[in-house]
């Protein structure tokens, strides 16, 4: 019975120590993804500037123009069109409500 | 048994015990109570590390949560003086990575000092250089850097902040309450080597970020308005100009242009004046648009009707000994063509009709001689005297648009609220506040501030100004497809050396509304001291037309023409 409980005894304190080690263990290990995380989200933050950066109104419209050579509408090539069934006695097919605009253009666009 | 020399031996060992035990016990007494204190906090220094941390500033976005503004971790350099061996040698190394002159890094690092900054919120880049380097005496810690995506966009509506993450302009300040991280200090224990310890309470180390804000402004509207006006402020030579769009049924502002515009990341170089919100800092003289209230005022008092007569003195008319003149000889008109035609004298005929104290209280009621009270720094109230303080031409020159002051943004809420039916809505920026888990902390709903004239008012002013455009001096403004009621204005300026109208000096602007017949915009388009021609109808009115079409194709906005066409393509 003596024997028992020493036994016991050592074997509770070999339990209190693996886990105070285990302890400072995960404490490290919280720390590495502590900072893991903190630099993963720093990089987000940085990709976030630069997608918002790059998707700058006026940056797309210098690419637009500079690079594609696209050109804005000019004035009244722009004809917004309703979907069938919006104005009674129209029923135009996809294709041609698409094609509408370009249709009545006096300007530079081509199809 | 012999005692005597082993207890002679047991006393001197019971001596030097004793004395052993003395020198151990006033030791003890030393280190535990003379010295705790200066040894702990010793000892503290050593296993303890006190770090504060500040929670990242909040995000602003645009209505359809485009970034315009945000928090990002950039490195900060700083130097140990009192460790270094060769200032000199450091700086030398130093100088080509962070772009400052070696003579001011060593004057930095020789300081008798434990702690200077050689350069705070630097690019990535030159962290990653600097930590290659791996220099002794020399760190880098992470601070948050503030950086707006769209460069010059909004920038004047944004504001900035400063170096510590204070909001120093612009709704930086405004809402600098919700915007700021929390800022916390927090001790960490450290092991022998220097690493950190599982820290206590590891979640409440983490400070919470600042509120986002969700602003009314959508980016792509402000960048057409921004786009139109750097344009017309070059083409025209103009010294500023402001274009401010507004969403008449909210009063929520879709975009607020300033010209000339800067970049909110670089701030350091450049002065007040060119980060001013002019829309709300500053009054011009609104010369002709402010007929358009007093036309109001005179159709609600039913001073006037639309079609009331009234004589145009063959372009002369004299009141307090000072001649009134309009631009050409008119006679006989009606009061639609009052305002087409934007007479001086048929404006200052009709604020006669309606009287100082009635045309006061109309003029304080659309907003002018107070602040509107918009969500931003800076308003001003604009200048609109009593009655008691007005001269004998006062009345006239009010009519007219002289003697007041008023801000951009005072005029286009006069012209939204007509746009409106006659209710005047508070202009306002933010729609929305979050903290950080998304969650809506405020919600800012439109706010009528109060009806100043009828509907039917509302709806007869609408047709007047239609003929504005239609057939009056503001035909430049005129959107095919669309219906466009607007007013132009040409205001003098006062120049400053002689207190005299300036001959060479003005303000050209047009405010307006599209569609007439259901606004989807209220829109001024100010410029100030255009060269050349500078009549409203001539350099605001097309900027008025070039942004509107744009902005209306942009929302979608049906012309008026479609059905007829769509049926004609059909018929085809």
């Amino acid at each position: 019975m003596k024997t028992l409980t020493i036994v016991a005894g050592v074997l509770l304190v070999f339990v209190f120590v693996w886990e105070r080690v285990d302890v400072v263990r995960l404490g490290y290990q919280i720390e590495r993804l502590k900072t893991q995380k903190a630099l993963l989200e720093r990089e987000r933050d940085q990709l976030q500037v630069k997608f918002s950066a790059l998707m700058a109104p006026e940056r797309i419209a210098k690419v637009a123009t500079e690079k594609l050579g696209l050109v804005p509408p000019q004035q009244g090539q722009v004809l917004m069109v309703h979907q069938p069934g919006d104005i009674p006695g129209l029923s135009l097919p996809p294709v041609e409500q698409v094609r509408l605009a370009s249709h009545i253009s006096t300007g530079r666009v081509s199809e | 048994m012999t005692v005597g020399p082993s207890r002679g031996r047991r006393y001197v060992m019971l001596f030097l015990l004793l004395c052993g035990f003395s020198v151990i016990l006033f030791r003890l007494v030393t280190l535990q109570v003379l010295q705790a204190a200066e040894l702990t906090a010793k000892a503290d220094r050593q296993h303890q590390k006190t770090v504060s941390f500040e929670g990242a500033r909040g995000m602003v976005s645009d209505r359809h949560g485009k970034v315009l503004a945000m928090n990002v971790e950039v490195p900060s350099v700083f130097g140990v003086p009192t460790s270094l061996e060769s200032p000199s040698t450091v700086a030398r190394h130093l100088s080509p990575v962070l772009h400052i002159r070696s003579d001011e890094l060593v004057r930095k690092l020789q300081q008798d000092k434990s702690f200077v900054w050689l350069a705070r919120k630097v690019e990535p880049e030159q962290g990653r250089l600097l930590e290659q380097l791996s220099l002794d005496g020399i760190g880098v810690v992470m601070e948050g850097r503030r950086f707006y995506p769209k460069g010059p966009l909004l920038a004047h509506v944004l504001g900035f902040s400063g170096m510590d993450g204070q909001g120093l302009e612009g709704l930086e300040r405004r809402y600098d309450s919700h915007l700021h991280g929390e800022k916390r200090v927090t001790v960490l224990q450290r092991d022998a080597l220097g690493r950190t310890v599982f820290p206590k309470g590891l979640a409440e180390q983490v400070p919470t970020p600042g509120h986002a804000l969700t602003l009314t402004v959508d980016e792509v509207i402000q960048y057409i308005a921004e786009k139109e006006l750097e344009e017309a402020v070059t083409h025209t030579r103009a010294k500023s100009g402001t274009i401010i769009v507004v969403e008449p049924q909210s009063g929520a502002i879709l975009a607020l242009a300033v010209s000339p515009r800067f970049d909110p990341n670089v701030v350091a170089a450049l002065t007040p004046d060119r980060w001013r919100n002019r829309a709300l800092t500053d009054t011009y003289e609104p010369g002709s648009t402010m007929k358009m209230v007093v036309a109001a005022a005179a159709l609600e008092e039913k001073v006037m009707a639309p079609d009331s007569m009234v004589f145009g003195e063959n372009g002369h008319m004299v009141i307090a000994n000072t001649t009134i003149h309009d631009h050409d000889k008119l006679g006989w008109m009606t009061f639609s063509e009052v305002i087409q035609k934007s007479s001086n004298i048929g404006a200052a005929k009709t604020g006669m009709a309606l009287g100082e104290q009635r045309l006061y209280r109309y003029l304080q009621a659309f907003g002018f001689g107070e602040r509107t009270d918009i969500d931003l720094p800076g308003e001003v109230s604009g200048l609109l005297k009593a009655p008691k303080d007005w001269g004998r031409r006062s009345l006239a020159s009010i009519s007219m648009g002289q003697e007041v002051g008023v801000t951009p943004l005072q005029m286009v809420s006069a012209v939204a609220t007509l746009a409106n039916g006659g209710v005047m809505m508070k202009p306002y920026v933010v729609s929305e506040v979050r903290d950080q888990k998304g969650r809506l902390l405020k919600e800012v709903l439109p706010q009528v501030k109060r009806r100043i004239v009828s509907q039917d008012t509302a709806r007869a002013m609408t047709t007047m100004l239609e003929g504005v455009v239609t057939n009056g001096t503001g035909t430049k403004a005129a959107i095919p497809g669309f219906r466009v009621a607007g007013k132009t204005g040409t205001a003098q300026k006062i120049d400053s050396r002689t207190g005299a109208y300036s001959s060479t000096q003005f303000v050209g602007s047009f405010v307006g509304y599209v569609p007439a017949e259901s606004p989807r915009l209220a829109m001024i388009v100010v410029l100030d001291e255009p060269q050349g021609e500078a009549w409203g109808g001539a350099v605001a009115a097309p900027v008025f037309r070039r942004v509107g079409e744009q902005v209306l194709n942009y929302l979608g906005v049906s012309r008026e023409d479609t059905v007829k066409i769509a049926l004609a393509m059909k018929d085809h």
